[in-house]
């Protein structure tokens, strides 16, 4: 265990190719990874332990926790898996056409929900009898290869190809709630919903995220804005980045973003406000999570192929203890009041 | 007279007489009418009639009463006899008038009063019966305790018959009673043998069927219920105590079988003589204390797999034997041995269980037959080849021995050395001959067994022709020899003619200096043949393993194959990128697609440009992307180009460009505007024609494909 205070600690035995994505779980600090290297791992954060590995057969694009015990993994090579880890089993739910990109598991819902290039989402249930395609709910269509997913309470939004953006109940798949084009100009990385479940921010491979609200009325549409991030200003030049995580702080509702300049910045939505910026990471951010209660941030450092197959720096995951006061929103009333207080007491002491 | 004086009506006639003279007399001296007097007579006659029709009426209504009396006591003393199945005593009486009504209810009262005793006592013993009855009926129904309620008695009906009745059926339900407490006495019995057979707590099982049956003292349930599940109990251990007997008779049976296999020695055998007698017993003949017990029958189970593990063990060692003799075989005649990775899986697959060993050494054990029995065949040939190969031998060793100009030098062994050589020539003579009747044999053979003779995994018939081949070429070399020797006597003779000096002996220059390993004796026959076959056999080889041995496995077939794309790689990327398997997950791939671009290219220009296009693609070196771009365009769109990289647009390098970028990202990049939102959403709408691939698409048809290029 090596510890380097200023970008987190370092996980050993970490993924031999890329990592596509991580969680925390939301009952304890156990770490889900997957990765390009056709695994998918699960750490004990805190132990600084590899608690198990489960090789699958093609790259795996995403995975998400079920409970402690159980996971799903989503594949390239078409299959959406459910893996027990005291187990050691694993268990086909179903395939799609394509390889399939994001995976959701909805507690509201008990259900669990995949996006794939073949331009469709699919809904399981992980409960059916593991016969291969008595687990499905559902198959709906989308405009484009699904990029990236994100729930909140019976909302889930699917982001695709071509910047469309689908919003869905779920507890009404057959059509979405609402169609959508993303507010940014250029190819859609990463959408996560608002824990409070008001909205979702959307990144781009253009160094911007869009920060959107579900209410249609004008004063909900008002309150949307987007900004620049990741980016690098060299003689006189912008160099932007593709941002590739965002996650949310599960307490503050603040996040934090990372992007292929292997920058992690914390941001207030709310006040419009950086927070704070960790030193940079050795290479591309690919994704980040904060753990259930928010104290801790995993944070992968893989290359994200952004500049095809080239030299890079090795695959690695830090996992930081995140102080409140990088996450903690600073409200500018409270900070006028604190002004005044301290005004006060100054004059007092003069 | 006088008999009328003593009648008291007479007296009371003659009070009357008297009273009413004296009323006539107080009448006289009243001097009341007549009339007065009529009426108070006639009054006084109607008082006297009423006293005495009281009187009659209460005479009347208690002879009624007797009566009655008399009829009710007859009425109930009937009852009470048809109640009792007698005949009654009394009616008989009553038909003859006897006395007066009251001598007759004196009569009939006691009758009555002795009948309603009887009754009594017979009540009483009918009260008994069945409350008996009722007692041992809530037995064998089985309710828990017992109600004592008044057992209903019909009154009607209390004849000795129905008594005797209600005694029969008491001690059928008597026996009954006693046939249940022996019948379950009996399961008990049976239940208690099976438990201390298998060796089961009795009374824990017992309990669990009635907790009143393990309680020694107290009342047992005799019910239906009890009696059933106690069956149910007793079915149900004998079917475990069969199906461990089974059990245990069948690892018994193994355990048999084991030591007869392995000659295990009879003290060893001792231990579990007691097991391997009950192996024909049936079921009842087994009744000793936990010889079915669960401890027991893991005990057993432990020393068969003891047993069959050491069997395992040598039966794999026999495979080995087995094997090495086979291979041993093999080696003897010169057959290929049969590849060693199918026995290690083989044994990998006895040591796993999946496959039985007695089948593989079955399989072995025939094999061998096979080859024996091909070795005997082959045996005439090969003592022929053995000869040929050591004449061969003997001949490179003369070719060597005859290339040593020193070698008439005289020395230790000399003469041996000579003597070889001369016994060498003659053999030499003897070859062509030699290898001609083997040839024509080997052709007979094969032609009679339909196969290839094949010697170390070679033709033999091929070996012979390359000999022959080979043999012909030498001859060609001495010849070639003998005139170079003598061009170079004659060369010697004119410059000793000049110089009149002579060149000491040396070795030819042209020839090949062969290894002697002839003269050592060949540890390798096939290489003892001389340089020029060594390069033959491996081709060969492998050819003739592809044809001939299927059992070849797959991960070395697999490697052949793997040998196949690497090169054709190597050769021709652009063919392989086409491949079907390739492009699958992404089809149809538009000739965007950066990743693939780079390796159709081929030629260094479409490289170059290619190279580009990889760079135009990095956000993160914009300024080297223009460097590149220097390349393919002039100096004034290069301005152009730093223009448009200081904007975010330089983005739409990332999303790929239509694959001629020279020519079809250049007016896109030269829109006249400087970098306004216009000219972005320009861009944008040229965009859609072109497909966009996220990174992790192109990561994965980058991985796909170099996968395809490793398998």
């Amino acid at each position: 265990m090596t510890m380097v205070p200023a970008i987190g600690r370092e996980l050993s035995n970490p993924p031999s190719d890329g990592i596509s994505n991580l969680r925390f779980s939301n009952s304890s600090d156990h770490l889900l990874v997957s990765s390009w290297d056709k695994s998918v791992r699960l750490y004990d954060a805190n132990a600084d332990l590899l608690r198990g590995e489960f090789k699958h057969g093609g790259a795996v694009l995403d995975c998400c926790f079920h409970d402690d015990s159980s996971g799903f993994s989503v594949c390239a090579d078409y299959k959406v898996r459910r893996i027990d880890f005291n187990a050691g089993k694993e268990d086909v739910l179903g395939t799609h056409d394509k390889p399939v990109r994001c995976v959701e598991y909805s507690y509201a819902a008990g259900q669990v929900i995949t996006g794939s290039w073949d331009k469709t989402i699919k809904c399981w249930d992980p409960r059916g009898a593991s016969g291969m395609e008595r687990t499905q709910i559902g198959t709906y269509q989308q405009p484009e290869r699904v990029n990236s997913l994100s729930l909140v309470g019976n909302r889930l939004v699917v982001a695709t190809a071509g910047r469309h953006v689908n919003i869905y109940d779920l507890r009404n798949m057959s059509q979405p709630e609402q169609r959508r084009e993303s507010s940014l100009k250029y190819q859609t990385r990463c959408v996560r919903c608002y824990p409070n479940g008001s909205g979702y921010a959307l990144s781009s491979v253009e160094g911007r995220v869009s920060m959107e609200f579900f209410d249609l009325s004008e004063a909900a549409q008002a309150k949307k804005y987007a900004f620049k991030c990741h980016r690098k200003s060299e003689d006189g030049r912008d160099i932007v980045y593709p941002v590739n995580a965002i996650a949310f702080h599960p307490i503050y509702g603040t996040f934090a973003s990372g992007g292929c300049d292997g920058f992690v910045n914390i941001w207030d939505g709310n006040n419009k406000k950086r927070l704070y910026q960790y030193s940079k990471y050795p290479t591309s951010i690919a994704a980040l999570s904060f753990s259930r209660d928010g104290g801790l941030l995993a944070i992968a450092s893989s290359y994200t192929f952004e500049e095809g197959d080239k030299p890079h720096e090795p695959d690695t995951i830090f996992v930081r203890s995140v102080n409140e006061i990088e996450v903690k929103p600073k409200p500018k009333v409270s900070r006028l009041v604190c002004g005044i207080v301290a005004t006060v007491v100054a004059q007092r002491r003069l | 007279m006088a008999s009328i004086q003593k009648d008291p009506i007479l007296q009371v006639e003659t009070t009357c007489g008297s009273l009413l003279y004296e009323l006539q007399i107080i009448w006289d001296e009243v001097g009341e009418t007549e009339t007065d007097r009529d009426k108070m007579l006639l009054e006084l006659e109607r008082e006297c009639l009423e006293v005495y029709r009281r009187k009659v009426d209460q005479a009347n209504r208690c002879r009624a009463q007797l009566r009655q009396a008399i009829a009710d006591a007859e009425a109930e003393l009937a009852t009470i006899c048809s109640a009792m199945g007698e005949r009654p005593v009394h009616i008989r009486q009553s038909d003859q008038s006897v006395g007066s009504l009251k001598q007759e209810l004196g009569t009939i009262l006691p009758e009555l009063e002795e009948m309603q005793k009887r009754k009594i006592e017979r009540r009483n013993q009918f009260v008994v019966v069945l409350e008996e009855i009722d007692s041992i009926a809530n037995d064998i129904k089985g309710q828990g305790e017992h109600v004592h309620s008044k057992p209903l008695i019909d009154e009607t009906d209390l004849s000795m018959r129905k008594l005797e009745e209600l005694h029969c059926q008491l001690q059928a339900l008597q026996k009954e009673k006693s046939d249940r407490v022996e019948m379950i006495r009996n399961h008990l019995c049976t239940l208690y043998s099976h438990c201390s057979v298998l060796g089961m707590d009795f009374n824990e099982v017992v309990g669990q069927v009635n907790p009143t049956l393990s309680d020694p003292e107290g009342p047992r349930s005799l019910s239906d219920h009890t009696i059933e599940k106690l069956g149910a109990a007793v079915q149900k251990l004998r079917e475990v105590k069969i199906q461990r007997m089974q059990r245990l008779q069948d690892l018994a049976t193994t355990m048999l079988e084991l030591w007869n296999l392995m000659d295990t020695p009879i003290e060893e055998q001792q231990e579990y003589q007691h097991i391997t007698c009950n192996i024909a017993a049936s079921e009842h003949e087994i009744t000793e204390a936990n010889s079915l017990s669960e401890e027991f029958i893991k005990y057993v189970e432990a020393e068969v797999v003891r047993l069959d593990a050491v069997k395992t063990s040598k039966m794999k060692e026999l495979v080995l034997k087995k094997r090495s003799e086979l291979e041993d075989i093999c080696r003897k005649t010169h057959l290929l041995p049969v590849s060693d990775s199918a026995i290690d899986q083989t044994i990998a697959a006895i040591e796993s269980g999946i496959v039985d060993a007695t089948m593989v050494l079955e399989h072995l054990e025939q094999h061998i037959s096979k080859i024996k029995e091909e070795a005997l065949s082959r045996k005439e040939i090969l003592e022929r080849v053995e000869k040929w190969l050591s004449a061969c031998d003997e001949e490179s060793w003369l070719e060597e021995y005859n290339r040593d100009d020193n070698r008439y030098n005289a020395g230790r062994g000399a003469h041996l050395t000579l003597k070889r050589a001369e016994k060498a020539r003659n053999l030499v003579n003897k070859l062509p001959g030699m290898v001609e009747a083997l040839a024509s044999k080997t052709i007979v053979w094969e032609q009679e067994k339909g196969i290839e003779f094949l010697y170390d995994g070679i033709r033999l018939l091929s070996m012979l022709e390359e000999y022959n081949l080979l043999r012909q070429e030498r001859e060609e070399e001495h010849r070639r020899q003998r005139d170079q020797k003598k061009l170079q006597g004659q060369l010697i003779a004119e410059q000793e003619a000049l110089y009149g000096s002579k060149p000491s002996p040396s070795k030819p220059l042209g020839g090949k200096k062969a290894p002697r390993m002839s003269t050592g004796g060949a540890t390798n026959r096939r290489l003892s043949l001389g340089a020029g076959m060594h390069q033959t056999p491996k081709p060969n080889k492998k050819a003739d393993h592809r044809q001939n041995d299927g059992a070849l496995s797959n991960g070395r077939r697999g490697l052949d194959i793997a040998g196949l794309p690497t090169r054709k790689q190597s050769m021709n990327p652009s063919e392989l990128l086409q491949s079907p398997l390739v492009r699958k997950p992404f089809s149809p791939i538009p000739t965007t697609v950066v990743a693939s671009k780079a390796n159709i290219a081929t030629t260094t220009q479409q490289h170059l440009k290619h190279n580009a296009v990889n760079e135009m693609s990095s956000f993160a070196t914009p300024v080297k992307n223009n460097n590149n771009n220097n390349i393919l365009r002039n100096l004034e769109e290069e301005k152009m180009m730093t223009m448009m990289m200081q904007t975010p647009k330089n983005v739409a390098a990332m999303i790929p460009v239509p694959s001629t970028p020279a020519t079809i990202s250049v007016p896109m990049h030269t829109a006249p505007t400087p970098f306004t939102t216009n000219a972005r959403s320009m861009s944008m709408s040229e965009k859609p024609e072109v497909l966009e691939y996220s990174f992790e698409e192109r990561r994965l048809a980058f991985m796909l494909q170099s996968e395809c290029g490793l398998v």
